[in-house]
């Protein structure tokens, strides 16, 4: 799931993007949404949610929290 | 302008304006005037243009009357759209059976349709659909000088822009027609949730200092040349047929630095945790969306310095500082709490304490508060997330119905002989209107919303066709009780009158004060 595609899926869900940024290592973004859920997505792919409002992003992606997926 | 000649203004108005008010109407005077209203009362919902809900609502200015050209979508090279795009991802939320997919809504016409038409869609005002792109530039490259017809062009969601939705079953249309439906009411900033609560009760945008110190630096917006409109990236699509726009940076701050997109409050409930052994009752302000503590003066500051009572009520607010959020239900909203974004109102004030207050989950604090007659003289009520109606994760219905049982208790209240109350959104949340705003200053008027004001002082059954935006609550308040003008008043006021357009009104156009 590359990037633009969570940003679809999540802002879709009423949850605003926040904040978008390549991450420090700049081997992917580094993603902030309206509820507090920051995703860490790769450019490999991975994603990896954190954040208060992560489990709602989570669900919205099928992903799990707190660790990697595709 | 430098921040420190915006504050020297704002006192020089202050000073001018608590002359004038001087002279204003006095307690005491004949009782047919404004001071008959003892209590007032705003309820502030989400992200529904006025053409969505109301767009087909009898004696006002709906869709029937909307000109070809704003009916008709263009693509972001200017030619008439043969079709609408479909909506990406779907127009139904996720979860929702049977979904509305992507593919359903290919080559739908260029024009509005109806999401809940048994005759196409046929989804229920109960279900969730797909959230829209509602930001600050988008707004204003959407809006296009005022011919709206580029929503979809500069949207995220297809089609969805042209949605509406037939409300004429609904609670609140009911009380429309009992009351009054104002038809030229607009958001007071462009764009999103977070800036227009900031215009309900400061008038003013928000301001990030040196923020290109800060780190929020990578969330300032790149503009083009207009300064209205965010600057195109090279591999955005070039059709809104091929998809969802790119730009070169869509931040949340504008070049010289005000937050006009979503940002977190710098006190806790925030979107932004504690720093990491810092305080727990603050936000993380190394987090690049924490917006330093703002210090504008705001609305309750005037009513406090005039000592009138006043209480910000937030559905869920004490439950998701005690609990946290959860979702689907109350799903609060951090950045619709535009209070604590303040210094006046940080963690540990009296003014915290005495004005934000919670409304308990479903509002029920709130409403035992108007059943007993103890609101203050000014109240602002929002509603928890699921509540409030805001697309991707609300639907009209429930909120509708809430919001009405609110109006129901406020009609039974011993304070109801006396009281005002305006039923309005926040913004459009990205949908379409055709009635152009009123051309006013950088920061608005956006795009029409509705508005409903409820009163024994109402005319009844009336569409009030006086140009109103969201600053009108604000002008309503200052004058009836007597408060300095906030200074984004009296630039917005002066905006509108060099760009030739009528005033905007005090919301009296809908009253019988006699």
């Amino acid at each position: 799931m590359d990037a633009d595609k969570i940003v679809a899926l999540v802002t879709a869900g009423g949850i605003e993007l926040t904040d978008r940024r390549r991450n420090t290592t700049d081997d992917g973004w580094s993603l902030s949404f309206a509820n507090g859920a920051t995703v860490e997505v790769g450019d490999d792919g991975s994603a990896r949610i954190a954040g208060k409002g992560s489990k709602t992003v989570a669900g919205l992606l099928d992903l799990p929290v707190a660790s990697r997926g595709i | 302008m430098k921040r420190s000649s915006t504050l020297a203004l704002f006192s020089s108005a202050l000073a001018l304006c608590a002359a004038a008010s001087a002279s204003a109407a006095q307690p005491g005077d004949p009782p047919d005037g404004l001071a008959k209203i003892e209590t007032v009362v705003v309820i502030f919902a989400e992200n529904r243009a006025f053409d969505n809900l109301y767009g087909h609502f009898p004696g006002a200015d709906g869709i029937d009357k909307a000109s070809q050209e704003s009916l008709q979508q263009r693509d972001r090279d200017g030619s008439v759209l043969s079709e609408l795009p479909p909506v990406w991802d779907g127009l139904t939320a996720k979860g929702v059976t049977p979904p509305v997919t992507q593919a359903m809504t290919e080559h739908l016409p260029n024009g509005p349709f109806t999401v809940n038409d048994a005759k196409g869609f046929n989804v229920p005002l109960s279900v969730v659909t797909h959230d829209l792109w509602h930001r600050y530039y988008q707004n204003q490259m959407q809006i296009n000088g005022g011919k709206n017809d580029m929503f979809v062009a500069w949207g995220d969601s297809g089609a969805m822009p042209m949605s509406n939705w037939d409300t004429s079953k609904g609670d609140m249309w009911a009380v429309a027609q009992r009351y009054v439906l104002a038809d030229h009411f607009f958001m007071g900033g462009f764009g999103g949730s977070f800036f227009n609560h900031q215009w309900l009760i400061c008038a003013c945008a928000p301001y990030y200092a040196n923020a290109d110190k800060s780190p929020a630096k990578p969330s300032i917006a790149v503009t083009d040349d207009s300064g209205t409109a965010l600057k195109i990236a090279d591999n955005s699509p070039k059709s809104a047929r091929d998809g969802v726009p790119k730009f070169v940076s869509d931040g949340n701050l504008t070049p010289d630095f005000y937050a006009v997109n979503t940002m977190q409050p710098p006190y806790q409930p925030s979107g932004n945790d504690p720093a990491a052994g810092g305080d727990p009752l603050l936000a993380d302000p190394a987090k690049p969306t924490t917006l330093p503590p703002q210090s504008e003066p705001t609305i309750g500051d005037m009513l406090s310095l005039k000592h009138v009572t006043w209480a910000w009520y937030s559905g869920a607010w004490q439950y998701t500082l005690d609990h946290g959020n959860h979702s689907p239900t109350p799903n609060f909203q951090y950045h619709h709490q535009p209070f604590n974004y303040y210094a006046n109102y940080a963690p540990g004030t009296e003014a915290r304490r005495e004005h934000l207050r919670d409304a308990g989950l479903s509002g029920v604090s709130f409403i035992q508060a108007i059943d007993v007659g103890v609101l203050p003289q000014v109240s602002f009520y929002k509603p928890q997330g699921n509540l409030n109606e805001h697309s991707g994760y609300a639907d009209i219905q429930a909120g509708d119905r809430h919001i009405a049982d609110v109006v129901a208790h406020l009609e039974k209240s011993p304070q109801w002989p006396h009281m005002l109350v305006v039923v309005t959104y926040d913004e459009n949340g990205g949908i379409w209107d055709h009635v152009a705003p009123p051309k006013g200053d950088r920061w608005g008027p956006g795009t029409r919303i509705p508005a409903i004001i409820v009163s024994p002082f109402a005319k009844h059954g009336y569409v009030d066709h006086t140009p109103y935006d969201t600053t009108s609550i604000l002008r309503l308040i200052t004058e009836r009780f007597e408060l300095p003008v906030l200074h984004g008043i009296v630039v917005r006021d002066r905006a509108v009158a060099a760009h030739g357009e009528p005033p905007l009104g005090d919301l009296t156009g809908g009253l019988d004060l006699n």
